[in-house]
């Protein structure tokens, strides 16, 4: 459709405008802020410096929790994926009758807080909860298990708030495969197994790489599941950027260390669309 | 397949499925309970819990807060995601996906990163710990969710439905009104309610930009849950799955869960 190109501008600019103010500038406000000085009574001086960086990576504290932090994300994404891939292949071909019933189970929890979810798992594995009187009845265990404040829960609570930002993406291009390359990888003598390896697997690898960046990216920055599931014991990069930001007001820093953050996770997910790329390249034509 | 394997990828997808829906199950199960300390399975059932809830002063701020928040951030979202969508679609062809992708950032981009650097620009602008600073937050972070679902809508419609109505004399104006308003309305609700169910549950954006003395639900869960651990929380928190199941359900009658998402 035809119309002025001076309306169509009018159109964009309120969007443009909030995301230029409200979004851009606030990234460079903290690209700005990373390389100020600190100051005593303000959150930041007016003074320029690369001190900040130097801290982030050359501290050996900070630049462990920051390959920690990197580690743990890496694990999360690997049982997420292991966990979801099952669940897209049973959700994309699903029969329409139960399509509904299964989808609303995948996408609740995406719909329920964060804080919620980590609190029912709070429930699930608290000292009198469910799986520790489980596992009594069961007589594997003697007394109660101390299961909160340590890696496995935050791990187990990230990979369920993950799995519906791996599922959706994976589903769609399971969806998107031609039913009919199936049909010919039958009738070309291949067992249900080597169809899945060398025609399902290969194909669905764009929603596996869409699924597996959002998850990491997600992953790294969890704020809210390493501190309530994890406690003092477990420090993740986000509650370190937190604590010098809203503890001690250390505005530069803080901002050096999420800026380090930040350069890490592109490092990370170009290395791995690269390494994707012959792949993809490989299947395209039949996607 | 052969009928024990079959079995086995049954029960493993089972488990899969019990696994994604235990933590809310348990919550809601829990907010119910009649007794006075947070057990599970929970002792008797009552909605004291919720009585209780409702009684208390600093939740019942911490939710009003809440769903002002979300209310305005669905409410706007949807003007400015529907004026983005049409934008979208009238950009020439090379110009689309770099606007798209600008517009998704909140989504693709970490909510703490964004979170930060909001932090230090309101400040700098004189708009530190405003409440108003936090409702643009909210809007920025529920943008992308609303803009997705019409564009999705936007794009099922065909073109030549508009050039028909342009062809019959009608002005611009007319025909969004009459061709594309009617066929993207479902798109601008759904979106909507995934803005106000994002915005209702935000907590890292709301942790680092509340106002002064504001909190808003899923803060207050956080705080109460630091020195307490009973029903009164799990009450809290079963609001929030409510609103999820309800949307939900709305999604699916409107615009069907597949699509969606």
């Amino acid at each position: 459709m035809r119309s002025s190109p001076w309306r169509t501008a009018l159109i964009g600019a309120p969007v443009l405008a909030l995301l230029f103010v409200f979004l851009v500038l606030p990234y460079g406000e903290m690209v700005v802020m990373s390389f100020r000085t600190p100051a005593n009574g303000a959150p930041y001086g007016d003074a320029w410096t690369l001190a900040n960086y130097g801290r982030a990576f050359g501290d050996p504290f900070y630049l462990g929790v920051l390959l920690r932090t990197l580690g743990i994300g890496a694990l999360i994404t690997s049982l997420t994926l292991l966990l979801s891939y099952p669940i897209a292949m049973h959700l994309a071909r699903v029969s329409d009758r139960w399509h509904v019933f299964f989808y609303a189970c995948v996408v609740s929890p995406l719909l329920v807080g964060v804080l919620v979810r980590n609190f029912g798992w709070m429930i699930v594995v608290s000292f009198q909860g469910p799986l520790n009187q489980v596992l009594l009845a069961l007589g594997l265990i003697n007394q109660p298990l101390r299961l909160l404040f340590n890696l496995p829960i935050v791990v187990v609570a990230l990979v369920h708030v993950f799995v519906p930002f791996m599922v959706l993406p994976i589903t769609n291009a399971l969806r998107n495969i031609d039913p009919s390359l199936y049909d010919a990888s039958a009738s070309l003598g291949a067992k249900g197994y080597e169809t899945f390896w060398r025609v399902t697997l290969p194909l669905s690898v764009p929603g596996v790489l869409a699924g597996v960046v959002l998850v990491f990216v997600l992953a790294i920055s969890a704020f809210v599941t390493p501190v309530l599931l994890g406690g003092q014991n477990i420090v993740m990069m986000s509650s370190i950027v937190i604590q010098q930001l809203i503890g001690v007001f250390a505005w530069p820093f803080g901002a050096a260390l999420a800026m380090a953050l930040s350069i890490m996770t592109i490092i990370a997910v170009s290395l791995l669309t690269l390494i994707m790329r012959p792949l993809m390249r490989r299947t395209a034509r039949w996607s | 397949m052969k009928r024990p394997l079959r079995y086995l990828s049954g029960a493993v997808l089972a488990l899969l499925y019990a696994f994604l829906l235990m933590p809310l199950v348990v919550v809601a199960l829990a907010s119910f309970s009649g007794g006075e300390v947070l057990r599970f399975p929970p002792e008797g059932f009552s909605f004291k819990w919720y009585a209780r809830f409702f009684a208390n002063e600093s939740f019942l701020s911490a939710l009003m807060l809440s769903l002002r928040l979300a209310l305005v951030s669905a409410v706007t979202v949807s003007v400015l995601a529907t004026m983005a969508a049409l934008f979208y679609r009238r950009l020439p062809y090379r110009w689309r996906e770099p606007f798209r992708i600008l517009v998704i950032m909140p989504l693709l981009l970490p909510e703490i990163l964004t979170a930060i650097g909001l932090l230090f620009f309101l400040y700098r602008v004189g708009l530190g710990s405003s409440a108003f600073g936090l409702q643009i937050g909210h809007i920025v972070v529920t943008l992308p969710f609303a803009f997705l679902s019409v564009a999705a809508a936007l794009q099922q419609i065909d073109s030549s439905l508009e050039e028909a109505s342009a062809s019959l004399g009608a002005g611009t104006f007319e025909t969004f009104r009459r061709i594309v308003w009617p066929l993207i309305r479902p798109g601008i609700f759904t979106g909507a309610l995934f803005a106000f169910i994002v915005s209702f549950d935000m907590f890292t954006m709301s942790f680092l930009l509340k106002p002064i003395g504001g909190n808003t639900l899923p803060l207050a869960v956080f705080d109460y849950l630091k020195y307490d651990f009973d029903p009164m929380a799990a009450a809290a928190a079963t609001l929030s799955v409510g609103f999820a199941l309800l949307v939900v359900l709305l999604v699916e009658k409107t615009v069907g869960l597949r699509r969606a998402f």
